[in-house]
């Protein structure tokens, strides 16, 4: 038995310990937005948020996120409420086809909460663990920067 | 068709993507991410040799391990031959011989993915080697290995025209070149998969792609069932770049799932979707230009060769840039397509453009230099403005009879709006080029050739400007069709099969529809995917969606429109002539009174037609009624794109310091999409310029970096932040509300700009 905790959930799950957590949040939890391509931690799309820092859970076993708070894009927003940062994402459209971007949203989300004025140089710089194959990485940093103005109004 | 309206309601406004929030929220559903009930799990055994025959093949050791449903062998699959879209794929879906490391051999079925991996590793297959080959050059030599029945190379593909013995007369410079090409990898970010799902004799097909209405006649073909038996549901692609069109492994899950009598899946891994689909040509140009001393082009003569791979078929490369140099006087290009025992290659964004649209730009670079011209000006010269002849030859063979009787064969009351044909409709590069050296401040940038406008110790900096041209689509394998519905409620629907791979049709295709209606934009919705409500599409392909489909869309809500308003016609306005009366936000009024109180809602109109009990129908099925004229007998899009590059002399390193590209896609419909494809174009040019390339083992033709850590992708530091994009926009004749197509053009032009200025 494994007990995670995501989205501010509690859910203990009958499942082998060494399945990836990737898996595990997909498969078994339905949370799509976790989205696996390159399964070798290179390109950022399974980006979570583990004690809030940005982690791929394609390399993480399940029972290394037990005891710790695990974020997913479903966590932070849906089509009816969302977050500023997924708000930004819309009004710069700061992606194309989209499988990549829950990962730059959550890495994003975990970036400006220790920079929370950033230069756009900054940004780029701490977008680049992500990839984007359709290369809408200037609206990406568009986007990262007017959510940033967006947070700072919140705060 | 009239040319583009002065103002619009919906087209050209920056609409936010009809997905956007399911795409920000990670909700929107891609192949992957799709399952039916009781559906078992695929895994594909690959060849282990590069050209292999199977003398035998045993899989009793797979079907006896427990949750193995069943196994697929080529002597399970009908022999008949299918094609993809564009020739990228003709072949049997399984033949019992390999051609390439990767290419399939047999399938499993089981109850998990990893029971069915296993599985594969217990089928038992003696291989009889076969001699191989992956050198294009030797393959097409008479003694090479045969890779295909219909021999390795096809015919050439060769368009000629003026003098070639005058061109190299009057040429008072002339330029060689040998050039060899790279092989890019789409690398596609969402991977993909495919569901299939038999009821009796039908089967319905889950599966991301471009092209849902090609691969419905795909597995027609190779199954032979009809058409009507087939139902594809075609769900968004992440990038695909033509990657995701129809594919062989999509049709294995259908037999798998026959096989079984249960649904199948088969999800391909990062490895599989980089190593065993498909991937951009290697391609080769050898030929030279001349050109007088004040810079007139005389002679362009290429031969260009693409290597196929095991499956690929295509003769071509759509070889645009014959166009785009209109002025150059006298020329021949020819294209040899040539397999080889490597990976399947198939058309990849820009096909053509970044490789044999490179070398002319490359070799055009060099001829001024040689005159001492600026490349801007050298291209405002001798590059093709609207109404100048075009050369390409495909769309002249491809046409039944000649240009005379297409035009007797048009309905005489459209004559007057169809375009010159064999002409440029509309655009150039002219005006992108000179907005672009402006904006950019070329003139102070440029500081002639080989001249780096700034030096700090060993980086030195310059600027590169490149062009790149494409068609707008292809009519040869079928015209584009579209429905427009409007419902009981007053909203309406879109049907067109195009593909969703995040170039943003849905949205696109909307606002077409909206415009044309008079609609809101909000009252609009689309359906994309399905073949069975979708009438048969050539799909998002050779940047044809806009153009061809968005033609298409506008047609079926005029015809929608139409009928709309014959019925408020009859029904609110004492049959008064329809041209008469008019749509603004949805409601019918008379033309002439815009203000006026007679108005009444598209909801009113069909409650209407409900009540009337002779009433034929409740809704509103509005279809093209006229042939869209073969848009690549005169429509082109163009790009120009600057950059800024900074290079370590020592280390060879390479950085995009600055970039702005402009874009004449005739009128925008949704700007910031169109940026985004621009910009979205311009990085995968610069990868492929700087960085990617499939690395082939020597020994087997293996690829030894189907991986995103060794195949290099350039990251959001690689390229500006600052990156702009501008648009000219020339209104064409035919496209709908002046727009053209978008997708190739941007990729085409950067190759040039972003390493055209690095020259031995």
């Amino acid at each position: 038995m494994v007990n995670l905790h995501v989205n501010s959930r509690n859910v203990d799950l009958d499942i082998k310990p060494h399945r990836t957590l990737a898996d595990v949040l997909r498969t078994e939890m339905g949370l799509i937005g976790v989205r696996v391509s390159c399964s070798e931690g290179e390109c950022g799309s399974c980006t979570v948020l583990v004690d809030g820092r940005p982690c791929t859970s394609c390399l993480m076993l399940v029972n290394q996120g037990e005891g710790k708070s695990i974020v997913t894009i479903e966590g932070i927003g849906t089509p009816d409420d969302l977050d500023p940062v997924q708000e930004a994402f819309i009004e710069e459209q700061g992606f194309q086809c989209a499988f990549c971007t829950p990962g730059f949203i959550l890495t994003a989300k975990a970036f400006l909460a220790e920079n929370p004025n950033p230069t756009h140089d900054e940004v780029s710089v701490a977008m680049s663990g992500n990839i984007c194959r359709c290369g809408a990485y200037p609206y990406i940093v568009r986007s990262v920067m007017r959510a940033a103005a967006k947070l700072r109004e919140f705060a | 068709m009239e040319v583009a309206k002065r103002s619009f309601d919906v087209i050209g406004k920056g609409v936010h993507v009809k997905d956007a929030r399911e795409k920000v929220t990670g909700s929107l559903k891609y192949a992957v991410d799709m399952t039916v009930q009781n559906m078992a799990h695929g895994k594909i055994l690959r060849c282990p040799h590069p050209h292999a025959k199977i003398a035998r093949i045993d899989t009793r050791k797979a079907e006896e391990l427990p949750g193995v449903l069943g196994v697929l062998t080529h002597e399970d699959v009908p022999q008949n031959d299918w094609e993809s879209a564009w020739f990228n794929y003709r072949g049997k879906v399984l033949d019992g011989i390999g051609r390439f490391v990767g290419d399939d051999v047999a399938a499993v079925a089981a109850v998990s993915s990893d029971i069915a991996e296993k599985a594969v590793e217990l089928i038992e297959v003696e291989y009889e080697p076969l001699p191989h080959v992956f050198d294009m050059e030797l393959a097409r030599r008479q003694d090479a290995p045969t890779i295909r029945v219909e021999g390795n190379e096809r015919p050439p593909y060769a368009v000629k025209w003026g003098d070639l013995q005058k061109g190299e007369e009057e040429a008072e410079i002339i330029v060689d070149c040998d050039i060899s090409y790279m092989s890019q990898q789409y690398a596609p970010l969402g991977r993909n998969a495919c569901i299939a799902e038999w009821m009796s004799d039908r089967v319905t097909v889950w599966t991301s792609s471009q092209t849902p209405s090609e691969l419905r006649d795909g597995i027609h073909e190779a199954l032979g069932i009809p058409l009507s038996k087939i139902r594809v549901m075609a769900l968004p692609c992440g990038s695909s770049f033509g990657q995701w069109w129809s594919n062989n492994f999509m049709l294995i899950t259908v037999l798998l799932a026959k096989k079984i009598r249960q649904p199948a899946k088969i999800e391909l891994t990062n490895e599989e979707c980089m190593s065993t689909v498909k991937r951009r040509h290697l391609e080769r140009t050898r030929g030279r230009m001349g050109c007088t001393r004040d810079g007139r082009i005389t002679l362009a003569e290429f031969d260009h060769l693409i290597d196929n791979g095991g499956y690929g078929f295509k003769d071509d490369v759509g070889f645009f840039c014959v166009d785009m140099w209109g002025k150059a006087k006298n020329g021949n290009y020819a294209i040899h397509g040539i397999n080889t025992n490597l990976l399947t290659a198939g058309c990849m964004r820009g096909v053509g453009d970044c490789t044999l649209g490179a070398s002319v730009e490359r070799v055009a670079d060099r001829l001024a230099e040689k005159v001492g011209m600026d490349p801007v000006e050298f291209r405002i010269l001798n590059q093709i403005t609207a109404g100048d002849e075009l050369r390409m030859q495909h769309s002249r063979d491809n046409m039944k009879g000649n240009r005379d009787a297409y035009i007797e064969g048009i309905p005489p009351h459209l004559r007057k709006d169809w375009p010159e044909l064999f002409c440029l409709s509309s655009g150039g590069t002219r005006a992108i080029l000179e907005r672009g050296a402006s904006a950019f401040r070329w003139k102070d940038r440029w500081k002639g050739w080989a001249v780096p406008h700034a030096v700090d110790g060993s980086l030195h900096r310059g600027v590169g400007v490149g062009t790149g041209a494409h068609v707008c689509g292809v009519e040869f394998e079928g015209s584009s069709s579209a429905v427009v519905r409007i419902n009981p409620d007053g909203s309406a629907k879109v049907h067109c099969s195009v593909g969703r791979q995040g170039q943003g049709s849905e949205t696109t295709q909307s606002q077409v529809a909206a415009e044309e209606l008079g609609l809101p934009f909000e009252m609009i919705e689309i359906e994309t995917g399905d073949t069975d409500s979708c009438p048969w599409n050539h799909g998002s392909l050779a940047s044809s969606t806009m153009y061809r489909t968005g033609w298409a869309t506008r047609a079926a809500a005029n015809d929608a429109r139409r009928q709309l308003l014959e019925i408020a016609s009859r029904e609110f306005f004492d049959n008064a002539d329809i041209d008469e009366l008019d749509i603004t936000d949805g409601e019918v009024h008379p033309r002439a009174e815009p203000k006026s109180n007679r108005r009444y809602s598209f909801r009113e109109v069909l409650n209407e037609l409900r009540s009337e009990t002779l009433g034929q129908t409740s809704s509103i099925t509005g279809r093209p009624s006229v042939p869209m004229p073969p848009s690549t007998t005169f429509a082109r899009q163009f790009g120009a794109q600057f950059a800024e590059v900074e290079v370590d002399i020592e280390t060879g390193q390479v950085k995009i310091i600055d970039f702005l590209a402009v874009q004449d896609s005739g009128t925008v419909v949704n700007p910031q999409v169109l940026k985004n494809q621009v910009i979205g174009g311009a990085i995968c040019g610069s990868g492929f310029a700087l960085y990617e390339h499939l690395v082939f083992d020597g020994e087997t033709g293996a690829i030894k970096n189907a991986n995103l850590l060794d195949y290099k992708l350039l990251r959001c530091a690689d390229f500006p932040w600052q990156a702009e994009v501008l648009f000219e926009e020339a209104p064409d004749p035919v496209g709908p509300f002046g727009a053209r197509g978008a997708g190739e053009s941007p990729i085409a032009a950067t190759m040039q700009s972003a390493s055209g200025l690095i020259f031995p």
